[in-house]
């Protein structure tokens, strides 16, 4: 075995994902260890993690479709087996589109394709769209938001062409929401959940932007936290708190390194224990 | 008159999307001893109103030829055909099947349209070429993604039943070609090879 991972988090790198270096600094930032898995690596280096993370980028290349052949991935055995034991695991942005793919977001039904992200519905465009938006966190018992105030508003980039979460299936959509698996929503700087684009960014369905399962621990989130998890990444323009913030910092390289809104994503791996299949 | 015309386009060079789905279906899926042949084309078909059958591809032709959307002539092949005229373009569709297995095996080549469940998307189309066009209006433009499924299989019945099961992502082990939560799919035709 060429790597253990017992008590740090694996970003998982499948070939065409771009964001593994940024979201393994995010993590050692709020104190984890946290290191790359390749994932032809043997998947046995995944036992005893404390936490996996399927990052952002284009895993091959967005062939087909976004996030499926990696869902159908060897080393998804392994991903599935350990969240099934508890073991948190985030997907962010491609890594969501894994996730939703593989069946295990949201879960209801393991492995079970129960959900879509499908291409963006825009006002008046198509295709990629890249913008900070605002995310509310919902009443949920997500390990993954367990450090963000149920309402509060959460600044964070996003960055895609697939991203509107959509079901067929209405039953499923009810489950979600009566099982508090609906962990986060697209809004206003105020916290509205406005439904029509730049709020809603993609025609997501009741602006989801973010699905645990329902034990909570395992999260599909379409924004980028690594990228706003340090205040120099916040835009001094944004026009809230989190920008007052930053212009206050400006020239202030100690307080500019120091926490963005997207950053306690990552510290709720602090008080986490890993798992094993 | 109207006429229904149909537009098929698949890459000239090696399609790295079809080899990846191939890929997959055999080596992650295990449909390797009855996978024969994947190939996929991009698809649209729409109502054209016009005064004659030659003019009206006549036109469409020279619309699409300007247009990327539709097809590219540097890695493109396509076939523009309609109401029994000699097809326009460069893509010989009726040779366009892979080759037969062992002498003793029914193959069947399953014609997959895959297509999102947006008729906004296929609107934008029609509008797109309608702007394009000279003295024809298109109408009920329908589009998506053909996969030409090539499958052993005892019977026509069986080699549907399998190409759908390579098609439908139901679950984390079944399925690869479409999410049922926003694409839908239809067979248009099948060929004993």
């Amino acid at each position: 075995m060429a790597n253990s991972f017992t008590g740090a988090v694996a970003v998982v790198q499948f070939p065409g994902v771009n964001c593994e270096y940024e979201t393994a600094a995010a993590a050692r930032a709020v104190g984890v260890s946290a290191a790359i898995f390749r994932w032809n690596e043997d998947p046995a280096a995944l036992d005893g993690c404390l936490g996996i993370v399927l990052p952002g980028g284009f895993s091959y290349q967005d062939r087909i479709r976004a996030g499926v052949v990696a869902a159908k991935d060897r080393v998804m055995d392994a991903v599935s087996a350990l969240a099934r034991a508890g073991t948190p695991v985030l997907g962010i942005c491609n890594g969501a589109q894994v996730l939703v793919e593989a069946g295990l977001i949201p879960g209801i039904h393991w492995e079970k394709v129960d959900l879509a992200l499908a291409p963006n519905v825009m006002a008046d465009r198509e295709g990629y769209y890249c913008n900070w938006i605002y995310l509310r966190r919902e009443p949920t018992n997500c390990l993954w938001t367990k450090l963000y105030g149920d309402g509060e508003v959460v600044p964070v980039p996003v960055a895609h062409a697939e991203g509107r979460f959509t079901t067929e299936d209405a039953g499923v959509l009810e489950e979600m929401k009566r099982g508090g698996q609906v962990a986060l929503r697209y809004c206003d700087a105020s916290g509205a959940v406005v439904p029509s684009f730049p709020v809603n960014p993609n025609g997501s369905v009741e602006n989801i932007a973010g699905v645990c399962n329902r034990e909570g621990n395992v999260l599909a989130l379409m924004p980028h936290p690594e990228r706003a998890a340090w205040l120099r990444q916040v835009p001094e323009d944004l026009g809230d708190r989190w920008a007052r913030r930053r212009r206050a910092a400006a020239g202030d390289q100690a307080a500019l390194e120091g926490e963005g809104p997207g950053r306690r994503f990552f510290a709720a791996l602090g008080g986490a224990k890993g798992g094993s299949r | 008159m109207k006429l229904a015309v149909e537009l098929w386009v698949r890459l000239k060079v090696i399609d790295l999307v079809a080899q990846t789905a191939r890929i997959t279906l055999v080596d992650k899926l295990d449909f390797g001893e009855r996978l024969r042949g994947l190939t996929r084309y991009s698809y649209w078909a729409m109502d054209a109103e016009g005064e004659t059958a030659p003019g009206i591809l006549e036109e469409i032709d020279r619309a699409i030829r300007l247009d990327g959307a539709f097809t590219n002539q540097n890695k493109h092949l396509y076939r523009l055909s309609g109401g029994g005229e000699p097809p326009r373009g460069d893509l010989a569709l009726e040779k366009d099947y892979p080759a037969g297995g062992a002498p003793d095996e029914t193959a069947f080549a399953v014609d997959c349209l895959v297509r999102e469940l947006r008729p906004d998307r296929e609107a934008g189309f029609a509008s797109r070429l309608g702007g394009r066009l000279r003295g024809v209006k298109v109408s009920r433009m329908k589009c998506g993604e053909i996969w030409r499924i090539t499958v052993g299989a005892p019977s026509e019945s069986a080699a549907i039943a399998e190409a759908e099961r390579m098609l439908v992502s139901r679950s984390r082990r079944e399925g690869l070609l479409l999410n049922p939560h926003y694409q839908r799919h239809e067979i248009l035709g099948t060929k004993r090879l």
